[in-house]
């Protein structure tokens, strides 16, 4: 029998009014220790206001926010907490050690300890080499890694990143990940907003959807595509030509050049291709792919523009 | 293209309302500040006067005179500083303490002291008006100078013109008159002096007629803003009523100049001299300066204050300040330790200030240490709280920048760094006191000019400490708009 694990953060029904609109309508959502959580959705959506109102720059106008039991309002909750801002959140007059001590101390870590932390981060951020340089003399991507570093000092149970890897290159892009992943290893629940679908979908282990302040899906990305698509799988077929006569189990665009078909698993395939040797005009491309994040997205939160 | 570029600099002033403030409202507000400062301020043909303080050991006819004569002065405006208006007479402390306490509130351009006599012939013993000056306004000392000559010069003339008239009615001849009018080691008996020309007295009306008519002002030589020129006091009186060197007495004593300025003396007056007293100039090498090194340190500590304030912004738009708010500091931990790091900032500042003032100008910054120290202590708390009230009530960087300028500018103007303020009228005295300059730089003033006791600073402290605690709070206020959004 497996044992259902306690959530490290719980909000419920959590509404906001922010700048003379509802940006949130009533979250609920749960996270839970270890667990790396995308949080997605477009601009304008509620993602910043939620990781606000988490972190306690605001107060939810109604609703709940506990972490691992206590409102986050409380101390020991915000103690636990770590944010990564969306800018770099970092003294660039400072070197890296000594962003590291400030807000080392800032969160209450201080001596021996602070030091051994600052060696551990500075490891886990590759940045051991570049501790008596000045920030604004570091890359991009080390200038990202510090402020994430910068974060989780304290050893933070929950740590909220806000778009955590714009304007990086894919390496550190990848050494980002690699850390968060190390983090979720060590226990720790991570809560990440971004724009980059491919990120979500290949690192995170549930992904979270908000479009208008409100949660329009939550789950795996299989999941999602199981509620929102049906199913998981698609073969589409373009013709030179409008094709006239019917396809079983294709729908066509309204010009009839194109159309798609949706099937459950790769077995199915051998059966829609052989319909599709049977035609009069040989498709000019078939292409067989799977349902991705940006077709569950488009699917719940339509393709008008945002903002 | 060129002008594309032309396009895009309006396009960007355009909607810049910020840019747009400092680049034209900003000129007219100084404009209006000095205009004000200058029209109604310094004597230039307005309607400021000079500021008289009047004191007298011994409620006496001659006080009364010559109040009346100063009062009569358009540029003059006289006030009484004994208690009950002359009516009663003063110990040497309490005068000495009268005098203090007027020049000390800085209410007094310049304080006579009158003599309790004046002597009308030489049994009488000599005296003395004493004008008390700061050092501040020399022209103050000069004009009031010449005045005074003038009013005793009339005494003088209009005493021997009665004096002359009463005799020419007994039946004296002009030689005797001339005999009594000289003193006796001059004009020994032996030696008869020749008798005036009787055209010399060839006026249709009589000496006290003539003097009594100086009072309308016509007496006084004045330049063409109604100052009486130092040196031109023989112009007082009318030349036809001028004795001939003969006739004229030699009596006159010298007046003393103990001011450091060295200012000269003109005037011969019989047995009445004008002595020029300026007690801070008597332990002092350089107060003015003291002044100066005040009003530059506060207009910069302000700025450097906003500026560092302006970390805050800068942190809001970084998300710096989220990370921290979300770390075991709260609100007033940031603010607090702004405030201190901006306070403790601004004491070095202006304490470097006044080294370097000490260094080389020599202000005696080692004997007002505490008077400094406690100023100093004060002014770095007031700015520190403005500083910070101004970056909680700014949305920007940008926005920060530009209101400080408009504020510190106007309110440096106005509060005596730009112009020193004894030079301004009193309403913009008044006006002066709504900002921090005026009340630091009357600390300041106190401590190096009068070398006042701290105790004399209990208001200014008490306004700036007040005023410290006040934006601070007003600052942790607004402030929490960072933490609940």
């Amino acid at each position: 029998m497996t044992e259902t694990p306690t959530p490290i953060l719980t909000l419920t029904k959590v509404r906001k009014k922010y700048r003379g609109r509802e940006a949130l309508k009533g979250i609920s959502l749960q996270l839970f220790p270890g667990e790396l959580l995308g949080f997605f959705g477009p601009n304008g959506a509620g993602k910043t206001t939620m990781i606000r109102c988490i972190s306690g720059l605001l107060k939810p106008d109604s609703g709940q926010i506990r972490m691992q039991g206590s409102a986050n309002s409380d101390a020991s909750g915000t103690a636990r907490l770590g944010l990564v801002p969306q800018n770099l959140a970092v003294y660039p007059d400072l070197t890296v050690q000594q962003n590291l001590e400030v807000f080392g101390r800032l969160e209450g870590v201080s001596g021996r300890t602070l030091q051994e932390r600052i060696a551990e981060v500075l490891d886990w951020a590759a940045l051991k080499d570049r501790t008596r340089s000045l920030v604004k003399t570091l890359s991009g991507g080390m200038q990202r890694r510090l402020n994430i570093a910068c974060s989780v000092l304290h050893r933070p149970s929950v740590l909220l990143l806000d778009e955590p890897t714009v304007g990086v290159d894919p390496q550190s892009r990848e050494r980002i990940y690699t850390m968060l992943d190390e983090l979720t290893a060590q226990g720790a629940a991570v809560l990440l907003t971004t724009h980059q679908l491919d990120e979500v979908e290949t690192r995170c282990h549930r992904i979270v959807v908000i479009d208008h302040g409100t949660i329009v899906a939550d789950g795996k990305l299989s999941e999602l595509v199981r509620q929102t698509i049906g199913r998981p799988h698609r073969v589409f077929v373009r013709f030179d030509q409008p094709y006239l006569k019917e396809l079983p189990a294709f729908s066509f665009d309204e010009r009839r050049t194109s159309a798609k078909c949706a099937i459950d698993s790769m077995k199915e395939l051998p059966q829609v291709l052989a319909v599709l040797k049977q035609l009069e005009h040989e498709p000019s491309q078939i292409d067989v792919r799977s349902f991705g994040l940006q077709d569950v997205f488009l699917e719940l939160t339509g393709r008008s523009l945002r903002e | 293209m060129i002008l594309t570029i032309l396009r895009i600099m309006y396009l960007r002033l355009r909607n810049n309302p910020l840019e747009l403030l400092l680049v034209f409202v900003m000129p007219v507000i100084f404009f209006s500040i000095f205009a004000a400062i200058f029209s109604n301020g310094i004597a230039t043909g307005s309607d400021k006067k000079l500021r008289i303080g009047l004191v007298c050991a011994e409620p006496t006819l001659v006080a009364t005179d010559l109040r009346e004569f100063l009062e009569a002065n358009s540029s003059l405006q006289c006030t009484s500083l004994n208690d009950n208006q002359n009516s009663q007479s003063l110990d040497d402390a309490r005068e000495s303490y009268l005098i203090q306490d007027a020049q000390n509130s800085g209410r007094f351009d310049l304080i006579i002291k009158l003599p309790c006599h004046v002597p009308t012939d030489e049994a009488d013993d000599p005296s003395t008006v004493t004008l008390v000056t700061d050092g501040q306004n020399s022209m103050a000392v000069a004009m009031v100078k010449s005045t005074v000559n003038a009013f005793f010069s009339q005494k003088q003339a209009q005493a021997f013109a009665e004096k002359f008239s009463s005799l020419q009615r007994g039946g004296k001849d002009t030689a005797q008159i001339q005999n009594e009018s000289s003193s006796p080691h001059d004009h020994p008996d032996s030696e008869i002096p020749k008798p005036l020309d009787d055209s010399f007295f060839d006026v249709p009306m009589t000496p006290a007629e003539a003097f009594r008519e100086s009072k309308t002002g016509q007496l006084m030589a004045t330049d063409e803003h109604g100052v009486v020129r130092a040196g031109e006091t023989e112009a007082i009186v009318p030349s036809r009523w001028t004795l001939p060197e003969s006739v004229s007495p030699d009596r006159s004593s010298k007046a003393e100049d103990k001011d450091q300025g060295g200012g000269d003396l003109t005037g011969d007056i019989d047995d009445v001299s004008i002595l020029v007293e300026n007690p801070q100039a008597t332990s002092q090498e350089n107060p003015r300066i003291a002044m100066y090194a005040a009003g530059i340190a506060v207009l910069f500590l302000l700025f450097s204050a906003t500026g560092n304030a302006a970390a805050l912004l800068e942190e809001e738009e970084s998300g710096t300040l989220d990370r921290i708010l979300v770390s075991k500091a709260g609100l007033f931990h940031i603010i607090g330790g702004k405030w201190l790091g901006i306070f403790l900032l601004g004491g070095v500042q202006i304490s470097v200030m006044f080294l370097w003032a000490e260094m080389i100008f020599r202000i005696q910054l080692w004997k007002h240490l505490d008077g400094f120290a406690v100023m100093t202590v004060c002014t770095a708390a007031a700015t520190s709280s403005f500083a910070m009230l101004m970056a909680t009530l700014c949305k920007s960087r940008a926005q920060l920048n530009a209101a400080s300028v408009v504020i510190i500018l106007s309110m440096s103007a106005v509060g005596g760094s730009m112009i020193p303020r004894f030079v301004m009228s009193d309403r913009m005295k008044e006006i002066g006191k709504w900002t921090f300059n005026a009340w630091a730089l009357d600390g300041y003033q106190k401590v190096f000019w009068y070398q006042s006791p701290i105790s004399s600073l209990q208001t200014e402290v008490t306004v700036l400490l007040g005023s410290a605690f006040v934006l601070g709070m007003l600052a942790l206020v607004f402030s929490r708009r960072w933490k609940r959004g």
